[in-house]
């Protein structure tokens, strides 16, 4: 009978040693994440050589520091005085004024809310200008954009809308609305899906 | 041994039992030296039986130097004699005797098998390079130390390189190409985690294909490691009336996407569940998979809550100009038949830096992906600032893997 | 040196006497040789075309392999009901059976390895779980465990009736003292191989069907029904065939064990049907699936609705004395017994895991034709191995096998 206890001790034992979480570790993830993340330092790991060929600028937003494509050198016509040489206004009634411009067509928000001249400054085409008439440059357009819609804002500069670019690590760099979102036409239009599987369809048939 | 002709009929048990040792012998050697010498260069990787690829080299080493030129050159005139010799044997003898009831010396047998066996074959070539049987040699020798190599996960970092530097060897003499591939470690105070918006997604499943690409996925069964499920709004997360593989304008009137693919638990249960450590946790969070150490016992597949693992049932094909020659021992690698793999997060992306492919395709802005130990990510400040759940949090796995809404 | 070369005789002796029979044993060797050579040549083509040339996919990843193999593991720990009262009790009435049991244990055993290895993606690289050579997850790892313990079973259920009938064949009579420790092992082993095994399936917290308390016991009792059943028709086909003589009182209590295991394993059917249709919860949707078919994919129904009725008719047929103890009634019901719970268990118990998968999504499983040849092959190979055992354990037992001193 002795041997049967052994036995069974031995059984016990071995079940005992197989328990799955192993000491010292953190009860969740959560806790885990907070504590080693206090201890954080640098990975020198840098995300810097793949932001590629995009030229980008630094801007600070409350707390949050990182970089944003350059817009100005990506608009086709800039500078916008080379044509808009003179205020919007005199040009308008000018002689040789042209219907340009003729394919954009402002979808954002409604009539009554928005028109070309609540984004562009109508006395200085070259910048854009906020609700209350204060320049806004080209490349800083987001500023515009916060205006109303503050809480994509808010996640934009958080991280958590707007697409990444590069890599994760330092330095971080994301799109700017204007890169996703047409401003004249923000919303994104629908397609269709890149693939379909059809041995999918095989196998649940 | 060239006796009598009744010494072969007599001891004709033992003599068949002789020449069959013999035949499997030299028949193996003649797949890496002689036969070699006949099938020029890209030949079909070996059909991984242990055996037959420890054989080859083995008897193909001690049996093949010695007398080095003979089975490589079979002279047209000793060849049609060999022919012969079975014509004529056919009209009186059958089987075995035809090849052995016969006055000749080992050496003579050893050539007649071999011409028997080109014939067999139908592969007759006597130009033959040297070279190409120096490759098959090195071939052959790369598949016996691969084949009886070690967990990665307890190599040596010396062992780890020889394994990549044979792996890389090995690509270049099959496909004449180079591949790049590293065994990058995890970092210090890295720990990689990913956060999806579901009402960003909008189902274009560019993350998918890229994916694919990406990882070098096999081709023939579509396998795809993300999954994007389509579903109704206000209904909640029905998975099962969801449709993953849906193929309409999106996104869809009413519905919305999650996709979901290896969560990267932090206590996995496919980790767990392996017999051998075949796959397991690296430091930095990310679950891989050693595809060279898998028995394919699918017992993973079976303990994953979360659909994140894939079986190759058949094996996988990747077109050769398609193939992504960024490679990581861990990650996109080729594989094999019969062995498990799994999303990696890139492993050969994100541990240099980069995003994942499907972060970096994804053209929503809907993934989001950085390191959980850096205070100032932007993985954190979505944990911090959004309203975040994951998938069956009840099972205790804590995958990494987060879902948040706008 | 004297033992050996007795070893060395009672090796010889056995091949001489396991090559030579009646006609009918040799066409049902033959036969069984051709279905093993059919396996064989379906595992080739396995081989060669990958898991692919099964019915198995990502989404039912286990299938017809795993099942029997399941299945199996409780035939062969079935064997210790056997051993239990004829070693340690001295119940001499068991032990014409035991050393029949035993080989069944072994044979089944061998058949569950040989499961699990043409279940493998990369069979050439199994030595990977060779402990020393390998890296065996122990003991985290549940299938680690199962490797372990079946090979110790088959060890202990080789070495056992291994010396017992090695001392028979010199004419001596085993001494208790080496055997019954053995036995007590093996009894505690049989219920671990089982448990370990019902701990496979049960400790995956993905497939809510496994993960069950009741999966453990609901194994042993199973097992312990279908175990015993097939021990008596095997009894009462060696009995038929053979001059070995196995007394009515055996097989009587061997039924007695059956209809105890039987009847617990009913309850315990109960009380989970109970637990999956009062109150269903989003878990029991693999037990719907099993019993009634979701979104219109019924393929078990034909199965699970075999072999409910056969297991209930079964049980209460057996339950009966007057019946039990007519043989014809009682063979009828071992059939029904076994194949009832090799479908429940089986079948019954692995597919509808998987169903549906994680995400709700099913693909209904059918096993191909290789993979059924695999499976015939294997079970010809179990057959063919037990009846080599069993026909020297008879020879040895009935004196027509015995060491002959002066021979060299």
């Amino acid at each position: 009978m002795s041997t049967q206890k052994l036995i069974l001790s031995l059984v016990i034992l071995s079940f005992l040693c197989s328990c799955k979480h192993k000491e010292g570790e953190y009860h969740s993830l959560k806790e885990k994440i907070e504590h080693e993340g206090n201890k954080y330092h640098d990975t020198g790991i840098s995300s810097e050589a793949y932001i590629g060929d995009i030229k980008t600028i630094q801007i600070t937003e409350g707390d949050h520091t990182f970089l944003i494509p350059e817009r100005k050198s990506q608009i086709q016509s800039y500078a916008c005085n080379e044509c808009h040489s003179k205020p919007l206004a005199a040009m308008q009634h000018s002689s040789i004024a042209k219907k340009a411009h003729w394919n954009i067509k402002l979808m954002h928000a409604n009539e009554n809310a928005m028109n070309c001249a609540t984004c562009h400054d109508g006395s200085d085409m070259n910048q854009l200008h906020s609700l209350t008439n204060k320049p806004v440059d080209f490349n800083k357009s987001y500023q515009l954009c916060s205006q109303c819609h503050s809480i994509q804002f808010e996640n934009w500069k958080g991280g958590a809308h707007g697409k990444n670019i590069g890599g994760w690590a330092k330095p971080r760099a994301a799109m700017t609305c204007v890169n996703c979102h047409n401003p004249h036409q923000p919303q994104i239009a629908s397609k269709w899906p890149v693939r379909f599987n059809t041995e999918k369809v095989k196998e649940r048939k | 041994m060239s006796e009598k002709k009744k010494w072969f009929t007599l001891d004709f048990g033992f003599n068949k039992e002789n020449a069959t040792t013999t035949t499997s012998g030299c028949g193996c050697g003649n797949t890496s030296g002689g036969c070699n010498s006949h099938k020029p260069a890209p030949i079909e990787p070996p059909v991984a039986t242990s055996c037959g690829c420890g054989s080859t080299t083995g008897s193909c080493s001690s049996h093949n130097t010695p007398p080095p030129k003979n089975e490589y050159t079979i002279t047209a005139d000793e060849f049609d004699a060999a022919v012969e010799d079975t014509m004529v044997g056919e009209t009186q003898k059958d089987g075995f005797q035809q090849v052995f009831d016969v006055k000749m010396d080992r050496r003579t047998a050893f050539r007649k098998l071999t011409a028997s066996l080109l014939i067999g074959a139908g592969a007759v070539q006597t130009s033959c390079s040297a070279i190409a049987g120096e490759e098959t040699k090195e071939k052959a020798q790369i598949d016996w130390e691969e084949q009886f190599k070690g967990n990665y996960k307890l190599m040596t970092q010396e062992e780890r390189d020889a394994t990549v530097k044979r792996l890389v060897r090995s690509y270049q003499l099959r496909k004449k190409e180079n591949i790049s591939m590293s065994a990058t470690d995890a970092s210090e105070d890295v720990l990689f985690g990913y956060a999806f918006n579901i009402s960003k997604c909008q189902g274009y499943m560019n993350c998918v294909s890229a994916c694919v690409e990406e990882n070098n996925q096999d081709r023939n069964s579509q396998m795809q490691y993300i999954r994007i499920h389509e579903m109704k709004d206000g209904e909640g997360f029905k998975f099962n009336e969801a449709d993953d593989n849906y193929y309409h304008e999106v996104p869809a009137e009413g519905h919305f996407y999650m996709g979901t693919q290896c969560f990267h638990c932090d206590d996995p249960p496919c980790v767990n569940v392996c017999p051998v450590e075949a796959t397991w946790r690296e430091k930095d969070g990310l679950v891989v998979i050693d595809y060279d150490w898998c028995i394919g016992c699918r017992y993973c597949m079976a303990a994953c809550p979360y659909d994140g693992r894939r079986f190759n049932w058949s094996k996988p094909e990747v077109p050769q100009a398609e193939v992504n020659k960024n490679q990581h021992y861990l990650g996109n690698r080729m594989r094999k038949k019969g062995v498990m793999e799994k999303c990696t997060f890139c492993i050969q992306r994100s541990r240099s830096g980069k995003d994942p492919a499907c972060v970096e395709a994804c053209p929503t802005g809907a993934r989001i992906f950085g390191n959980l130990l850096d205070p100032e990510s932007t993985i954190r400040w979505v944990l911090e600032n959004k309203k975040v759940f994951r998938l069956k949090e009840d099972l205790g796995t804590e995958p990494k893997f987060w879902y948040f809404m706008d | 040196m004297k033992t050996l070369r007795a070893f060395g005789s009672m090796v010889k002796d056995s091949l001489g006497y396991i090559t030579h029979g009646s006609k009918t044993y040799h066409i049902w060797m033959i036969f069984l040789t051709a279905i093993m050579l059919i396996g064989m040549y379906c595992y080739s083509i396995q081989l060669e075309e990958g898991l692919s040339a099964t019915g198995m996919t990502d989404r039912v990843s286990w299938g017809l392999y795993i099942s029997n193999f399941t299945f199996l593991v409780g035939v062969a720990a079935a064997a210790v009901m056997l051993v239990m009262p004829t070693y340690v009790l001295h119940d001499i009435d068991f032990k014409q059976a035991v050393l029949i049991g035993e080989g069944l244990a072994v044979a089944a055993l061998l058949m569950c390895l040989a499961f699990v290895i043409a279940d493998m993606g990369g069979p050439s690289v199994l030595w990977h779980m060779i402990p020393g050579i390998g890296v065996f997850n122990f003991p985290n790892s549940m299938l680690a465990w199962d490797v372990i313990v079946l090979n110790g079973y088959l060890f202990i259920n080789i070495t056992i009736p291994l010396y017992i009938l090695f001392r028979h064949y010199q004419g001596k009579d085993a001494n208790p003292k080496v055997y019954i420790p053995g036995s007590i092992l093996s009894v505690l082993w049989a219920v671990g191989i089982h448990l370990v095994t019902a701990f496979l399936y049960e400790g995956l917290q993905a497939r809510p069907f496994w993960n069950n308390a009741l999966l453990g016991p609901r194994f042993l009792a199973s097992a312990f029904a279908a175990g015993p059943a097939l021990i008596i028709l095997v009894l009462a086909i060696i009995k038929r065939f053979s001059d070995f003589k196995i007394p009515d009182t055996t097989i009587k209590k061997i039924a007695m064990i059956v209809v105890v295991a039987a009847q617990i394993n009913l309850i315990m059917l109960f009380s989970e049907l109970f637990k999956e249709f009062y109150a269903p919860t989003h878990h029991s949707e693999s037990a719907y699936y099993l019993f009634f078919g979701l979104e219109g994919k019924t393929a078990l129904l034909p199965w699970i609705w075999t072999a409910i009725p056969m297991n209930i008719l079964a049980t209460i047929l057996l339950t009966f004395h007057k019946l039990r103890n007519n043989p014809k009634v009682l063979y009828f019901c071992c059939v029904l017994l076994f194949v009832a719970i090799w479908i429940e268990k089986g079948f019954g118990l692995i597919v509808p895991g998987f169903i549906p998968g994680p995400y709700g999504k099913i693909a209904e499983y059918t096993p191909t034709g290789i993979e059924i040849g695999v499976t015939l092959g294997i079970w010809a190979m179990g057959a063919f191995i037990f009846t080599m055992l069993a026909k020297t354990s008879i020879g040895i037992e009935l004196g027509k096998l015995r060491y002959k001193k002066g021979k060299k």
